[in-house]
């Protein structure tokens, strides 16, 4: 296997036909270095990296802008696993195809890279790329992390290994080892070419030797290591880049702190700043700035640069660049309270427990005290009721709280919870007594109804942004996160769910809900409050209908304008479902007739004295002769182009039971129970009998309304296209219209024949509730008792998802910043797939959040460096927008050069700041009288009489990175070997000194 | 629970009275027809598994009342449907007509914004035709919509009608996969790669 291995990569290296060897050769005691070496190999050879390199000059910059890949594979020495790594710049195929003849001796690609100018100092790359200039390389490194290669002998093994198999191979790809401790990124490394060889050598140390912390010292260093015979050698050429780095920004206190929450209640609109998150950064998002003063192309002999004295100042420099470090997650608001918020839905405790265990023992009675209180307040009467309601509340609240843990460990402050109730409720402040005319009160600050961002609702299945749902999920994100935690929260809740049972006892319409039907669009918890409201208008209705009853009134009130079709509630469903199981065959009895219930009790009675109860019982059998004697009962109004048939008399619009409100989760419940019905005809049959209770009641309304009517009346108003009229001509020769049911209508005993037989002619008013409000009422507020804490969060999150991308929104708007723009966006589409579905997952949820603080983090960052780069003080229109899109570069790009290097406007504004940061830190070091600074900085412009005034503070800091890149092309070995490129790196920093040399040798003549 | 089965599709038959809609549903599922068919009350269910390119799919099909009446109570069906055939009767112009007033009720209260629609032109086999296939043709494509005219009594169309459709949502993979996906994260969480599995490109899109 191993011996066909070598035969395959003999071949594939000198493409030459070995098949005269005959000779058979014995691997079977091959050493562990062999086998190490021809593992090498195969990688090679798998990754085609055998042969010659080609490809075209690199592109100024490609380095930053292409695409860097890699591939790695593992090989092992004996039982010692190492990783092989090739790292490659991805190249258009083009270069690939090498369409361009091959020259046999060309230089290997690597070769002509170290010579390369035009991709120095990339800002992020491998640091091989950054040391040597390579567009590709491999190396190889003990695979596991801690893992090293320390002796010198294991090290020379390890570069021979690699020589043998380039040599092997013919791969023209250098070839790197690592060696040592990885966090000291030391390598050796090989290149081999035709009769060419570089080698890749490496010295790294603690601290610079003082003869190589200048260009002198450096350039002597690099020419004795070519030791070049020629002479006068070439000039080197040299690129210089010294890094400073800015981390006192002295001018610029980062003036954001937490926002103080005494000082939020203290005022008396405290609910303005309730309805709203917080947003940026409380510690400064822009860590570091980094100038990197560089000159590119100096020549040897140019400069002067030795310990005495250099000419290497940055203001100088012909290129300036900066790059910003970032804080790592810095602080902010927003983030904060999005992440504690999410962390409310893992907790598991319930109201209870968290408030204290037996607080809801002597719940009846508290609240029975509560009610009691309020009735005398909700009398109407010119209080106003918000002062009191809500203390009161509050009062029974602490009251509670006091009597099982002690009067200072109330969750919540007093005045906390009070701004908050006038907050969610403020009908309590600017409304009288008369719940019922609490209406919803729409907010000015918010956006525009039909506006898309108003209706980010429905995508995100929260609530509308001036909805109590909203503004309750704000409340509680705030006081998670500044009152109390987990405890407050299940303290206001609590006092809402108190605050949702007495607005129901007392009919006063909770505010800050759409009205009708709960919005399937919105998050369940909205549809609940809505379903509630549903339910407290229901009941208002009937109450006024006791009062105020008159026979054309319509029972439900005014908003029972026009008639319409009625189902039942899904619990109701449910239970009858279970009850006709077992008895399908029943009579249309079980379900329309029920004599507890009705739509409107007292009214009944009092309609007995004038019509009669017996004329309702009697009506069912006796046909329309005997109905038509009746009285008309509970018209809407007349339908204006209809008559009925036979008494000719007008056709009258009944008025009907409103369709009951549906929650989604009712919803569902019902249509599972609709859907195990099955698709039988026989399930059909019954599940069209479960929806025909409001048929029924329409019909019976319709036939109290019009008496003496029969089913083609009905037919005609409900469902106009089953009547089919027909111009027959009859006996006489005249035109007439002649109708009749459609055919399916006349299906004997269909449905709604049937039902039609038995539906009596009973007002919708006298009628069986289809909707028990009082029961879907303590359902609700049942099922608000018992969420947990966490549930709650779970139920609100959407909407305090939304608000914190409203508030980004916002915010960014303000900064007009590209990245941002496209995370928002992909919030919106990525929440919009998430939140819709029921129980999204934790991790999904938790991306969302990152994303969005991610976005708060950029516009922070945003922020900071517009403030230190004095963007609002700039007076000059055109600076200042060149500045702002420098600003955006630096939050977007790795590295951004300053136009006009130390003398641009940008340039200016980093000279300033490195300045006082200088100033700021000799000051506080010693007590030196200084001349101003404006004086300081007049002189600056030249910098030897800045140099020669030697008290004077220098205006930048040592720098922190010295880089130098020293190339020259000439021959070695031998003054009459090939010229190569040859290339010294070396670069100085507080904690080491690197010198990193690709030497290359002519192995022909040397 | 088949086991091969891709997905459970929820499909919605609305439009108004007496166009066909339980006629074309009653087709599609028993290859029937049946000419005294009775209004439908409320809502009707009916359930079937169908092949399209491969795939298999379980249909929850529903079938709604057209009477005005019983609109208010309709909608609330219309929750979390992945598609929708809207018909009309090409013999009544009015059942026409009255197609832009189902779409608005769509738009209110479908839970999702990218259902696939599809509009029906329903009992081609009848003579008086009131409506030419261009109208139906225009009309769909200024909605975006599937159209194909068809007849519930010669099976026309009809079979075409419900694997179109079907194909199109299934195509649309955010409509259904991620639904799929919800519903093994609820069993349990070892069913979790799975579900990052089955979701393949969706959640690159990121």
């Amino acid at each position: 296997m191993r011996a066909t291995a070598q035969w395959l990569h003999k071949m594939a290296a000198d493409s030459e036909p070995e098949s005269e060897v005959f000779e058979i050769t014995d691997f079977t005691t091959a050493s562990e270095w062999e086998r190490f070496i021809s593992k090498v190999e195969e990688v090679l050879n798998d990754w085609k990296l055998i042969g010659v390199s080609s490809g075209k000059p690199l592109e100024k910059g490609v380095y930053t802008t292409g695409i860097w890949e890699e591939k790695s594979d593992e090989i092992s020495f004996a039982d010692f696993r190492f990783s092989i790594t090739h790292h490659y710049l991805v190249q258009e195929a083009s270069y690939k195809d090498g369409k361009e003849e091959l020259v046999e001796d060309a230089l290997p690609l690597s070769m002509q890279d170290l010579l390369c100018m035009d991709n120095d100092f990339p800002p992020r790359a491998h640091c091989l790329v950054r040391w040597y200039g390579l567009r590709e390389f491999v190396v190889i490194a003990p695979a596991a992390n801690n893992d090293a290669v320390l002796s010198e002998s294991k090290c020379n093994l390890l570069l021979s290994s690699v020589s043998i198999a380039l040599g092997n191979t013919g791969c023209q790809v250098p070839l790197f080892v690592q060696i040592h401790h990885k966090w000291r990124r030391m390598y050796v490394g090989e290149c081999q070419g035709h009769g060419v060889r570089t080698d890749f050598e490496m010295v790294h140390l603690r601290k610079v030797p003082n003869q190589y912390t200048h260009l002198s010292g450096l350039l002597d260093i690099f020419k004795s290591k070519i030791g070049c015979p020629l002479t006068p050698l070439p000039p080197v050429s040299i690129a210089i880049r010294l890094t400073y780095v800015l981390q006192d920004w002295q001018q610029y206190f980062w003036p954001q702190q937490p926002p103080d929450i005494d000082a939020l209640i203290g005022g008396e609109v405290g609910g303005l700043e309730f309805g709203k998150l917080p947003f940026g950064a409380c510690e400064d998002p822009i860590s570091e700035l980094h100038l990197a003063a560089t000159w590119p192309h100096l020549t040897e002999g140019i400069i002067v640069d030795n310990d005495v004295y250099s000419d290497l100042d940055p203001i100088q420099a012909p290129q300036w660049s900066v790059r910003i470090r970032k804080a790592d997650n810095p602080q902010c608001l927003l983030g904060d309270f999005l992440t504690e918020f999410f962390k409310l839905c893992r907790r598991k405790e319930s109201t209870d427990e968290i408030l204290g265990r037996s607080t809801f023992e002597e719940d009846g009675k508290e609240v029975a005290d509560i009610t009691h209180a309020l009735s005398k307040l909700t009398e109407p009467a010119p209080v106003p009721i918000h002062k009191l309601s809500v203390t009161n509340m509050v009062h029974s609240a602490k009251k509670k709280i006091r009597k099982h843990r002690g009067v200072d460990d109330s969750p919540l402050n007093i005045e906390v919870l009070n701004t908050i109730m006038l907050f969610l409720f403020p009908d309590a402040a600017d409304k009288l007594t008369n719940g019922s005319e609490a209406r919803p009160s729409t907010s000015r600050n918010n956006p525009p109804p039909e506006s898309e961002e108003y209706n980010l609702y429905s995508q995100f299945k929260s609530a509308p942004s001036d909805s109590l749902t909203y503004k309750l999920a704000l409340c509680l994100c705030m006081i998670n996160f500044y009152h109390g935690g987990v405890k407050g929260v299940a303290h206001l809740w609590q006092e809402f769910v108190v605050e949702m049972r007495r607005r129901w006892e007392k009919n006063y319409l909770i505010p800050g809900l759409a009205n009708g039907s709960p919005d399937l669009r919105c998050c369940l918890l909205h549809q609940k409050l809505q379903m509630l409201n549903c339910c407290i208008e229901r009941k208002q209705a009937r109450d006024e209908g006791k009062k105020t009853y008159t026979s054309d009134r319509s029972p439900s009130g005014s908003s029972c304008d026009t008639g319409k079709a009625v189902v039942r509630s899904g619990g109701d469903y449910q239970k009858e479902t279970e009850k006709e199981r077992g008895e399908v065959g029943k009579s249309w009895e079980s379900w329309s007739d029920s004599e507890e219930e009705f739509f409107e009790c007292l009214s009944d009675t009092e309609e007995l004295k004038g019509n009669g109860q017996e004329n309702g019982k009697k009506g069912t059998k006796e046909g329309s002769k005997e109905s038509a004697n009746l009285k008309p009962e509970g018209r809407l109004h007349p339908h204006g182009k209809l008559t009925l048939l036979h008494p000719g008399e007008p056709l009258y619009i009944p008025v009907t039971q409103e369709p009951a409100p549906m929650t989604e989760d009712l919803l569902e419940e019902q249509s599972e129970v609709l859907a195990k019905l099955g698709t039988s005809a026989e399930g059909a049959h019954l599940r069209a009998r479960m929806q025909s209770a409001c048929l029924l009641s329409d019909m019976e309304s319709f036939k109290a309304a019009n008496p003496g009517c029969c089913l083609e009346d009905f037919v005609r108003w409900y469902s106009p296209r089953d009547y089919i009229e027909e111009e027959v001509v009859d006996e006489e020769g005249n035109r007439v219209l002649k109708g009749e049911l459609s055919a399916r209508m006349k299906i004997p005993s269909n449905m709604w024949v049937e039902a039609w037989e038995t539906a009596k002619p009973v007002p919708a008013r006298r009628q069986r509730r289809l909707f028990d409000d009082t029961r879907e009422a303590e359902k609700v507020l049942h099922y608000l008792a018992v969420q947990k804490p966490a549930d709650l969060a779970r139920h609100l999150l959407p909407c305090v998802i939304h608000a914190a991308v409203l508030k980004v929104k916002e915010e960014e708007t303000l900064e007009d910043i590209a990245s941002v723009k496209k995370i928002i966006k992909q919030i919106i589409s990525h929440s919009s797939k998430v939140l819709r579905f029921p129980n999204p997952e934790d991790k999904k949820l938790e991306e969302i959040i990152a994303q969005i603080m991610s976005a708060e983090a950029i516009i922070a960052r945003a922020r900071s460096l517009k403030a230190k780069f004095g963007i609002e003080k700039c007076d000059q229109e055109e600076e200042k927008e060149d500045l702002e899109r420098f600003v955006n570069c630096l939050l977007e790009q790795p590295e951004v050069s300053v136009i006009g290097a130390g003398r641009g406007p940008a340039g200016s504004i980093i000279h300033k700041l490195f300045v006082n940061a200088q100033r700021m830190t000799e000051s506080s070091d010693e007590v030196a009288t200084m001349t101003s600074l404006d004086e300081e900085l007049k002189r600056s412009g030249s910098s030897d009489e800045r140099r020669l005034n030697l008290g004077a503070v220098a205006d930048f800091p040592p720098p922190a990175g010295r880089e130098l890149i020293l190339r020259i092309t000439v021959p070695r070995p031998a003054p009459y070997s090939k010229p190569l490129p040859q290339r010294m790196y070396s670069v100085i920093t507080k904690e080491d000194f690197r010198l990193a040399g690709a030497f290359s040798a002519d192995t022909t003549f040397f | 629970m088949d086991e091969d089965i891709l997905t459970t599709l929820k499909i919605l038959i609305i439009g108004e009275s007496g166009v066909g809609k339980s006629s074309l549903l009653l087709r599609f599922t028993d290859d029937t027809f049946d000419p005294e068919l009775a209004a439908t009350i409320g809502v009707d269910f009916k359930v079937k598994t169908i092949s399209v390119d491969g795939n298999k799919a379980k249909l929850a099909i529903w079938d709604t009342a057209g009477q005005e009446r019983f609109r208010t109570l309709t909608p609330s069906y219309y929750r979390g449907a992945q598609g929708v055939i809207l018909v009309y009767d090409v013999t009544r112009r009015d059942t026409f007509l009255k197609l832009d007033n189902w779409l608005n009720e769509l738009e209110t209260y479908c839970t999702r914004n990218d259902i696939v629609k599809m509009l029906v032109g329903n009992k081609i086999d009848k003579e008086n035709r009131a409506v030419d296939r261009n109208e139906g043709l225009k009309f769909a494509r200024k909605h975006s919509m599937l159209f194909i005219e068809a007849s519930a009594k010669t099976c026309d169309g009809v079979q075409c009608a419900f694997e179109e459709l079907v194909e199109k949502i299934i195509q649309t993979p955010g409509l259904w996969e991620s639904e799929s996906q919800n519903r093994g994260v609820k069993l349990s969480n070892q069913e979790e790669g799975y579900g990052g599995r089955a979701c393949g490109g969706y959640c690159s899109m990121l």
